[in-house]
């Protein structure tokens, strides 16, 4: 029974850099232009589907395409803030989560009807192999999904903190007005800022697909996860995003081992239920960038 | 809004020319008529209340299918599993729907803006998973409303117009009196709102508890109608979808809007029929495209054209004799 939660919170803490790299997209969309992006969860599945559909059925090797789907992603990200959610910033908060909901609907429904509701994933070796630790085994994708994840979170400190983009990035989200006097351009540092949560959205589909079997429905759910990520984990903060990841993880993984499986994903929307009621800031409130 | 108004008889003529065709639809309609009508009524009325939250009080929500589910689950349960007549139930579900919106809008209004909107939508999910797990309501295969097969359509009918012009009026109602005052200084500023005195929260969770209870009422007629009800579906954040397509496109912020919105979705629905994807691609894309180009909708448009309201629910400062030029 002890060996048994203790592999439940081991593989919690691992999922959770999955969670956690989901939730990042989500967050930097929010910290830059102060929009909660609705169809985040659709990009990641769109970039599974892409991997798995697309890129593999080609004989594409999964490493290979993966460097593919990620700077594709980045593409998709920009171009959607650029031509069609940039031209509804700044008339409130009604018009953004209009569009990016109408975004939502449309990708997952072109989803289903080109590549039909059966359920995907990406078949690789790693499925099936696991790592013993003493009595515990844990799986090689989860390893994996932990070691990608605390990557990117390293990776985006690096970006935001120590490069010249990272401080043009944090200058349009403090101040665009401040920013645009000082040679910034706000519209093109939105742009970039979602074309970068496209791109960790694209390595979290890889990794999902990787994990998982996915559905066209399942952007709505990841969706949900990335929300609830940043809320427990406190709006603004990237690390507490990722700490927040590990929670949920953790919640899903315990509730399917008791009450049961049927309940993994309810255990999630509790956990935030109670994070609203006791502790509305989260985990780490607005810290880092 | 200084453009001219029609004129209060005009308005008045007009809306009951309207309400007169519907009364007569016995009259000059079939079954089809009736049907698509009474999908027409709930829809609009639907659209009226998330309209009353987004347009007016600055509350944008993907998450009143949580009150769908549950005022449609209310008069599942109330009939088949308590025993009520289907319109005792049927008046239950304001009562239970109202009443919970009281403890779910404390929560959520903890979260602002789009967190807020999101916020809404989990709390629905939870519902969902919640419902599809407990067995009272046999858990996700759902439950067919026996006493509700032996309703006559007719009566279904005008109970689904009088349940419309119930939301228009109180929609116009909550609008004209202080509270709506209050609701649309919130939207407009929420800030500046709280420093003249509008108790902010006190306002919003009203309008929460008015749309909730209105939504409730309106999911139990819809179950009447089915009659059956299954958490995926009663649940589903496609309502969410479905009525703010209808209030964008119609008109954010006028009680003409939604009405507007509601009858396009009906001729779109007609039209796209068939395949449910082909047709959600469409609303997702109608609703951007109508965001970016026209982002008060059609209702806007025509307002902004020719100064046309049918619900004025504005006000308009006196004008002073010795002050004009």
């Amino acid at each position: 029974m002890t060996m048994q939660l203790i592999e439940t919170l081991l593989n919690g803490l691992l999922l959770g850099g999955l969670y956690g790299l989901i939730g990042l997209g989500l967050s930097i969309n929010f910290g830059t232009m102060r929009v909660v992006y609705l169809a985040h969860g659709d990009l990641i599945v769109l970039a599974a589907y892409f991997l798995v559909v697309a890129l593999v059925p080609l004989g594409i090797p999964a490493l290979v395409a993966a460097a593919i789907v990620v700077p594709v992603l980045f593409a998709v990200g920009w171009a959607l803030q650029r031509f069609i959610v940039g031209w509804s910033l700044g008339r409130g908060i009604l018009p953004p989560l209009i569009v990016t909901f109408g975004i939502s609907m449309v990708l997952q429904n072109v989803l289903l009807l080109f590549a039909t509701a059966d359920a995907r994933t990406l078949q690789t070796s790693l499925a099936s192999s696991g790592v013993r630790l003493g009595s515990i085994t844990v799986p090689t994708v989860r390893i994996i999904d932990f070691a990608v994840g605390v990557g990117c979170l390293g990776l985006l400190l690096a970006i935001l903190g120590r490069t010249a983009l990272g401080r043009a990035l944090r200058a349009t989200s403090d101040d665009a007005d401040t920013a645009r006097l000082m040679g910034v351009d706000p519209r093109r540092m939105y742009a970039v800022a979602a074309g970068i949560s496209a791109a960790t959205g694209a390595v979290g589909g890889v990794l999902l697909s990787a994990t998982r079997t996915f559905y066209p429905t399942t952007g709505s759910e990841a969706l949900l996860v990335a929300f609830e990520v940043v809320v427990v984990g406190g709006l603004g903060s990237l690390t507490g995003t990722f700490l927040g990841g590990i929670l949920l993880a953790m919640a899903q993984l315990l509730a399917a081992l008791w009450p049961g499986p049927s309940y993994s994903q309810v255990a999630a929307h509790v956990v935030v239920l109670l994070v609203l009621v006791f502790r509305p800031q989260g985990l780490l409130p607005r810290t880092a960038p | 809004m200084t453009a001219a108004r029609l004129a209060r008889p005009l308005r008045a003529v007009i809306t009951a020319a309207l309400v007169l065709v519907l009364a007569l639809c016995p009259v000059w309609g079939g079954d089809g008529a009736r049907s698509t009508l009474i999908v027409f009524a709930y829809y609009a009325a639907l659209a009226q209340m998330w309209n009353l939250l987004a347009g007016y009080a600055g509350l944008v929500t993907f998450g009143q299918q949580l009150f769908i589910g549950l005022g449609g689950y209310t008069l599942a349960v109330g009939c088949e599993r308590i025993g009520l007549g289907v319109w005792s139930a049927f008046a239950l579900a304001a009562v239970v729907t109202g009443a919970l919106a009281v403890p779910v809008g404390a929560l959520t209004f903890r979260l602002k803006g789009g967190y807020f909107a999101v916020g809404s939508w989990v709390i629905a999910e939870i519902f969902r998973l919640s419902f599809g797990n407990w067995s009272y309501v046999s858990n996700a295969s759902g439950m067919f409303i026996r006493p509700a097969r032996s309703v006559d359509p007719w009566l279904l009918y005008y109970v689904a117009i009088g349940l419309l012009l119930g939301m228009v009026a109180l929609v116009v109602a909550t609008l004209r009196s202080r509270a709506g005052l209050g609701l649309m200084a919130i939207r407009d500023a929420e800030d500046a709102a709280a420093g003249l005195g509008v108790h902010v929260w006190r306002v919003k969770l009203l309008a929460f508890v008015i749309a909730a209870a209105g939504t409730g009422l309106i999911a139990a007629l819809i179950t009447v109608q089915t009659p059956f009800i299954q958490p995926n579906a009663a649940f589903s954040i496609e309502w969410s979808a479905q009525v703010s397509f209808m209030a964008v496109v119609g008109g954010l912020g006028t009680v003409e809007g939604p009405i507007i919105g509601a009858a396009i979705y009906v001729v779109l629905q007609h039209r796209l029929g068939g395949s449910g994807a082909i047709h959600l691609i469409v609303v997702g894309a109608v609703s951007v495209i109508v965001m970016l180009v026209a982002p008060r909708g059609i209702a806007g448009l025509v307002r902004d054209r020719w100064g046309w309201t049918l619900f004025p629910v504005a006000r308009r400062p006196p004008v002073k004799a010795d002050r004009a030029p």
